[in-house]
């Protein structure tokens, strides 16, 4: 195969630039802004500033609040996680299935993908305040329901809230991924294959491998990072600070606690966690799966 | 060159002829934090300034909550984008007069001397006056929408439950059980680390933190589970929530005051500013003084602490600037922009000479909503510093939530609630130490 290359040494840089231009100010910058952050102690306006070592890093994991937030992180993950592309699956699975109307189910199904996060959490809000909700009063004569006062409530609120919208991106994908898998192979599994539901685990479901693993990995960095805003729109921590994720507790502290140094050191902890996930799920998962 | 081209040079040069030959006014920014009703207010306010004269033309900006506009000014000054003035709220005083020292924020009073503005710092109601003072007196905010809580009493209900509106909480738990018994709740509450918090050490004459409320000295911890009376109101908050005399809707302002808008509840308590949304709404209400335990101050009533907020002078404007704003500060203090902003929002008259402006015309008569605040900001006698000085406070506040959820629920008890608030508050106050 004939090799393409730029005769000149510069040009290639020239076409890059703007894209590099753009991570610079918007990635590289910020993370070496969150480091200095992380290891100074400033006041909110940034005057007063001295190297403090581990200081902030001491003062923000040594908070009983920093654990609380931790271990409500990693449930809500799996939660989110578990059910947003279980859900996805199955309506993928269903919308492929159908024959008429399927692109009015398509787009349907893919709407509240186009939603912000902090949308979301105001109209959930509508749906689950005591004064107005329906599903708040649904709830509420099953079992009492108000999350105001009982910390279960109040994560089943902001569960359903941070579901919800990541349904409709795994439906999306699980969709695509469904399409890909080839006739031949289906047709052939119905003929060894009675049972919908055995051919569905042992072909279908293996092929869409690919698929799940990448959704997982979407699917943790959105409700570990992306769901601050429905956070804060929802219970804002309610009842007690026991539906605080790790990284709505670095916007508190950062923004409206002012206290950049202690926002900082927890940024780097997230980014150390999301790293070792990551780095797990390339190791030891993505091993076991079979592209075509 | 073509001729149209040229003519379209021409058409340019005769437009920027065109233009008038006076100097534009010069902007005067200002970001504040009211929405919605008290919006319209400031715009209205910033309309008869422009129209009134034409030096300076005031844009005002609505940044969202307090504590937003606290987070969106301070990123805006690190990159050299801030407004000209700036309202910052009463748990933000702390960390505004600290920076005086840092040349972010200019004092009030030294520029009021320096611009030559009609000021006179004996016309401010002290109570106003001191909370954004420094420990020397001198006067760094600018007063102006100061507020306090106050107690909303339903009279419907109250007539239906035929009780009248207590003085005392000790007049509070002898009327609760008849409301309740009437079908309503008795008692709802808005802001537990404002007003049963905060003010509830000022409302009965007691420091809040070390270092006289750190006036004196910069505060190493607050006094919440050392102080028996507080201890005993809480106590005492959590028998009536058991017993149904007091209804604890969660953290959130709206969701507390939402049943006594629908006229379910006799008794809330807010702020002074939430009168703008409550007159027309609410058919038969009163505004009352917060109420207290005469056990605790053997009969005497204490003033509150100011809520609401003041406006603050930034530095890295220019000196025609400057003497703009300071002019708009005055026009601001008037007593008729104090007592149009007074009659329209709840908010407080800041200045005595606005007080009497509104006396002289018989104002309080015609509007009995409006006396409670500052009748009970005037209250005299108090032994305590008129505010606090405590950094770190906003995350403060966020300590004093999760605590008193965690009480009401029964999770932990009062005094355990208020020590665990008192260890959470002491390393704030130390981190906060850290960067003076």
């Amino acid at each position: 195969m004939k090799r393409v290359q730029f005769k000149s040494y510069y040009t290639q840089y020239f076409f890059v630039a703007p894209q590099l231009a753009i991570i610079l100010v918007f990635l590289y910058l910020p993370i070496v802004q969150t480091f200095t952050d992380a290891f100074t102690t400033q006041d909110a306006f940034g005057f007063g500033r001295y190297f403090s070592g581990f200081d902030n890093f001491i003062f923000a994991l040594s908070d009983a609040t920093y654990l609380r937030a931790f271990k409500f992180t990693i449930l809500f993950i799996c939660v989110i996680t578990f059910f947003s592309c279980s859900m996805g699956l199955l309506l993928a699975v269903q919308a492929n299935n159908v024959i008429h109307g399927k692109s009015y189910y398509k787009t349907l199904l893919i709407w509240p993908y186009a939603i912000a996060p902090a949308v979301v959490g105001v109209t959930a809000n509508y749906f689950f305040s005591e004064r107005l909700g329906i599903l708040y009063s649904f709830f509420h004569n099953l079992w009492g329901f108000n999350w105001y006062d009982n910390i279960h409530d109040a994560y089943i609120y902001v569960f359903i809230a941070a579901t919800w919208k990541q349904i409709s991106a795994n439906f999306i994908f699980f969709l695509a991924g469904l399409q890909t898998i080839q006739k031949p192979i289906i047709e052939a599994s119905l003929i060894d294959c009675k049972s919908s539901f055995r051919r569905f685990w042992t072909i279908t479901f293996p092929l869409l491998m690919p698929t799940t693993f990448f959704l997982i990995i979407i699917n943790i960095t959105y409700s570990f990072f992306d769901t601050l805003g429905i956070i804060d729109t929802t219970t804002i921590g309610a009842p007690s600070g026991e539906t605080k994720t790790l990284v709505f507790k670095a916007y508190i502290d950062g923004f409206r606690g002012l206290d950049l140094g202690s926002a900082g050191a927890q940024s780097i902890v997230m980014m150390l966690i999301v790293l070792v996930i990551t780095v797990f799920q390339f190791r030891f998962i993505e091993g076991r799966i079979h592209y075509n | 060159m073509n001729k149209i081209f040229k003519a379209f040079i021409a058409l340019v040069t005769l437009v920027f002829l065109s233009l008038p030959v006076n100097a534009a006014p010069i902007e005067l920014h200002y970001w504040h934090g009211h929405t919605g009703k008290l919006e319209t207010i400031i715009n209205e306010i910033a309309e008869r300034w422009n129209a009134s004269q034409d030096e300076s033309k005031l844009i005002p900006t609505s940044k969202g909550s307090y504590e937003d506009i606290l987070a969106a000014f301070i990123a805006a000054y690190r990159a050299g984008e801030h407004p000209h003035m700036v309202q910052v709220y009463d748990a933000g005083a702390a960390i505004m007069i600290a920076q005086v020292k840092n040349g972010v924020v200019y004092p009030f009073e030294d520029m009021a001397d320096k611009y030559g503005v009609n000021f006179n710092k004996d016309d401010y109601i002290p109570g106003i006056r001191n909370f954004y003072a420094d420990s020397d007196g001198k006067m760094i905010g600018i007063p102006f929408n100061s507020s306090t809580c106050l107690m909303y009493a339903n009279m419907d209900i109250l007539e239906a439950a035929g009780v009248e509106v207590p003085k005392t909480y000790e007049e509070f738990e002898g009327i609760a059980q008849k409301i309740k018994d009437a079908g309503y709740i008795p008692l709802l509450q808005s802001h537990s680390p404002w007003i049963w918090t905060e003010n509830f050490f000022s409302r009965h004459n007691l420091l809040m933190t070390d270092g006289n409320n750190g006036y004196d000295a910069v505060p190493t911890t607050t006094l919440f589970a050392d102080t028996p009376e507080f201890i005993t109101h809480w106590e005492k908050v959590k028998e009536w929530k058991d017993k149904g005399w007091y209804d604890y809707k969660g953290r959130a302002w709206g969701d507390n005051q939402a049943p006594f808008i629908a006229g379910e509840a006799a008794f809330w308590l807010g702020s002074a500013a939430s009168f703008s949304g409550m007159k027309g709404v609410v058919p038969n209400f009163s505004v009352n003084h917060i109420p207290y335990w005469s056990s605790m101050t053997g009969g005497k009533e204490y003033p509150t602490f100011i809520g609401g907020a003041a406006n603050w002078i930034l530095s890295g404007k220019s000196d025609e600037e400057y003497a703009a704003l300071m002019k708009l500060a005055e026009f601001m203090t008037t007593p008729e922009i104090q007592l149009f902003y007074h009659n329209m929002s709840g908010y407080a008259a800041v200045t005595y000479s606005a007080i009497e402006l509104a006396n002289a015309i018989g104002f309080y008569d015609l509007s009995p909503y409006h006396k409670a605040v500052g009748e009970q900001l005037s209250l005299t006698g108090s032994t305590i510093p008129g505010g606090y000085r405590a950094g770190n406070w906003p995350q403060i506040r966020e300590v004093i939530y999760e605590n008193v959820h965690k009480m009401l629920s029964g999770e932990i008890t009062v005094e355990q609630g208020w020590k665990n608030t008192d260890a959470g508050a002491a390393k704030l106050l130390a981190q906060f130490a850290k960067t003076l």
